[in-house]
């Protein structure tokens, strides 16, 4: 089940080409083979953020795209791999806040979306899915007895409970 | 009175939970009570109140999900369960992103589990300064309603995980004042996955518990709909209008009472924006956040922080002077989120994640910021406090220090651009450098006190039980009622408040639901 903001947002062709060409100077070079994965993770958690930061996102990237055509003569995504990585830097450590901080903050989408990859979550040894399986199997194996009476008291009336109302 | 129901099965929606799915048109439901909102606050009034007989609907904006829905996709459960997917924002500098929940069950579903009592102090203080006179003695018998509730208990030893028996160990050696966390939970088995919702049903959030009991006693709860604005008449609430999301299709309920429980964010700018007008002014005044940040020890042995329960310690130590501290699994993709590095840098960084541990801080602070309206949305702004600034960096300080007691060889700051501590003379150096807040990562999950109570009508925007002044049969129940915050977890103070404001409701039914 998903939020409705999230099934409606989509990258445009320009925001994904742009995201697809930072892939190489955000991420780990091992996850060069799943960029376009990357990619389609960031658009869902663009798309369960705030409509006014979705703006903010495509707008900074588009700047960040056309702001390399004075330097360099050609947009961020058609820079070659050392092009790319000064041109990151210079944003990074950039002019104004703004430039530092939309930096910073597609550095840690597309981190995020990164190490949601399956591929790099197993390279860090992060295998949740065995883990949720074997303990809640525990759970219901080993305290069974007092998992069923915590149920059963949730529903029980309470004999605490304050005086009865006054009128109904 | 209204018939009890069948209870609530895991693997079948209950009949009394109404979702976006279930509705075809506009809608008209009378109640004698209507909640906005299904957290801590909301759901326990919900679940007092139907037990008493009343008829009670409750409104949340989010999703209804049941323990089967919570899987180990994280930024899913992101997605799904936080508000705006966790981009939400106090402005300052720095900034605080602060989450909020929005599901079935409000930030209960996503918090840790921790269930402290109001401090003596604080119930002292607010005694004194809001007025609330009796207050401490009052709450002692709703603590141990809402404890029995929520099954608030020690963690099982053998849940607990090796980040947690590192921070015991740190604590230990430095002599540190070190305690097990009281939880709300049955036997947590250590999933770790308290922030995405519990995958094992272990942790008794509302959604397990006082949900599961409003539902039983014949409460009725319409997921997916977001509350437009409280209907009024004169100051009277008589009900509410809510959209269904993702539809044009609108839910009117009139109710004899309406109890807001929408949180300190969102409380307040509902009831402005529903005209009400308290007259202390002091409405969407007062937030307070316990602002925190965290470090990031490194350590030769493997941690496997994501293996163990959530927190099962707090160093109380420092307590007195307004900070505690605590372990925190996260996942990969949050660490990696978290860190400046980049590149063939993250991945070196990120290859020693399963030798991390990660701990924070829960500060007590001492400057307020308030909750505007715009663009019809709250906005929340919050400058952080110099002398509170000051406490978070002793604490980090601290932190670090407990953290090469017990074995780090590195630590990562939440301080953009400072070096990394090496030793226990590093964090000790640290309180002398110089690092800028503009480049710190503080983050909460405590808002409180944007609508505090008080005796005193011309400084508070409730009295002592909740009731909004200046206005009729509208009360409140959640964290927006703190006078200051309090310095632990609050989840127990807003369900303790929330049994008794419904006490007083069925104490004055009356005057309040005739």
């Amino acid at each position: 089940m998903r939020g409705m903001k999230e099934m409606t947002y989509q990258h445009s062709e320009s925001t994904r080409i742009v995201l697809r060409s930072l892939v190489r100077v955000i991420c780990p070079p091992e996850a060069a083979p799943i960029a376009d994965d990357i990619v389609a993770h960031m658009a869902l958690t663009i798309g369960a953020s705030p409509a006014v930061l979705q703006k903010l996102i495509g707008t900074g990237l588009t700047t960040y795209d056309l702001g390399a055509l004075p330097r360099y003569g050609k947009r961020a995504r058609s820079l070659s791999d050392a092009q790319a990585e000064a041109y990151y830097v210079s944003w990074e450590h950039g002019l104004t806040p703004l430039h530092v901080q939309f930096a910073r903050a597609i550095n840690q989408l597309m981190s995020l979306s990164c190490y949601e990859q399956p591929l790099m979550m197993e390279a860090v040894g992060f295998r949740p899915g065995p883990w949720i399986d074997e303990v809640r199997a525990k759970r219901l194996r080993v305290f069974a007895a007092d998992v069923a009476r915590q149920e059963a008291q949730v529903l029980a009336p309470d004999p605490l409970r304050p005086s009865k109302p006054e009128a109904r | 009175m209204v018939a009890a129901r069948q209870a609530l099965h895991e693997g079948t929606r209950p009949s009394g939970v109404i979702t976006r799915h279930d509705i075809h048109g506009d809608l008209v439901v009378d109640a004698d009570v209507l909640v906005i909102g299904s957290g801590a606050g909301g759901a326990t009034v919900a679940a007092e109140l139907a037990e008493a007989g009343y008829d009670v609907v409750v409104l949340e904006e989010g999703s209804y999900y049941q323990t089967r829905d919570f899987t180990a996709d994280t930024s899913g459960m992101v997605r799904q369960l936080y508000r705006d997917g966790g981009a939400t924002m106090a402005l300052g500098n720095p900034p605080i992103l602060y989450q909020e929940g929005r599901a079935v069950g409000g930030s209960t579903v996503i918090n840790g589990g921790m269930s402290w009592r109001t401090p003596d102090k604080i119930l002292a203080r607010w005694e004194k300064e809001a007025g609330l006179h009796g207050i401490a003695k009052d709450l002692e018998a709703h603590f141990a309603r809402v404890e029995r509730r929520i099954n608030v208990a020690p963690m099982d030893a053998e849940a607990i995980g090796t980040d947690n028996h590192l921070l015991k160990q740190g604590a230990d050696a430095l002599g540190w004042n070190i305690i097990g966390n009281l939880r709300n939970q049955n036997h947590c088995v250590g999933s770790n996955r308290c922030a995405f919702g519990c995958p094992t049903g272990a942790k008794q959030s509302s959604l397990v518990s006082y949900i599961p009991r409003a539902l039983h006693y014949g409460a009725r709860i319409f997921a997916d709909v977001k509350v437009k604005r409280i209907m009024r008449h004169g100051k009277r609430a008589t009900g509410a209008i809510g959209t269904v999301n993702g539809t044009p299709h609108h839910v009117t309920v009139r109710a004899k009472l309406v109890c807001l429980s929408a949180g300190a964010i969102h409380t307040p700018a509902l009831l402005a924006r529903s005209g009400f007008r308290t007259p202390s002014g002091q409405l969407g005044h007062n937030l307070s956040m316990h602002p925190n940040v965290k470090v990031v020890a490194i350590f030769d042995q493997p941690v496997t922080n994501w293996k163990g329960a959530h927190q099962a310690f707090q160093v109380r130590e420092f307590q007195d002077q307004g900070l505690v501290f605590a372990a925190i699994g996260m996942p990969p993709s949050v660490l990696a989120m978290s860190f400046p590095h980049r590149g063939r840098q993250l991945g070196e960084l990120m290859s020693r994640y399963d030798n991390m541990m990660l701990a924070g801080m829960l500060c007590e602070d001492t400057r307020t910021g308030r909750v505007r309206s715009v663009n019809g949305k709250p906005q929340a702004f919050y400058q952080l406090a110099d002398e509170d600034a000051a406490n978070l960096k002793r604490g980090v300080s601290l932190l670090s220090e407990l953290l090469f007691a017990a074995g780090a060889k590195q630590i990562l700051l939440p301080f953009h651009g400072a070096k990394d501590l090496h030793s226990a003379d590093d964090a000790r150096a640290l309180l002398k450098a110089n690092t800028p807040t503009r480049g710190w990562e503080v983050v909460t999950v405590h808002m409180m006190g944007t609508a505090r109570m008080g005796a005193d009508r011309s400084a508070a925007v409730t009295d002592a039980h909740g009731m909004v002044h200046d206005a009729d049969r509208l009360m409140i129940a959640d964290a927006s009622l703190f006078p200051t915050p309090i310095g632990v977890n609050p989840m127990e103070t807003i369900m303790a408040l929330a049994t008794r404001g419904a006490a007083h409701v069925i104490d004055n039914a009356r005057r309040l639901l005739s």
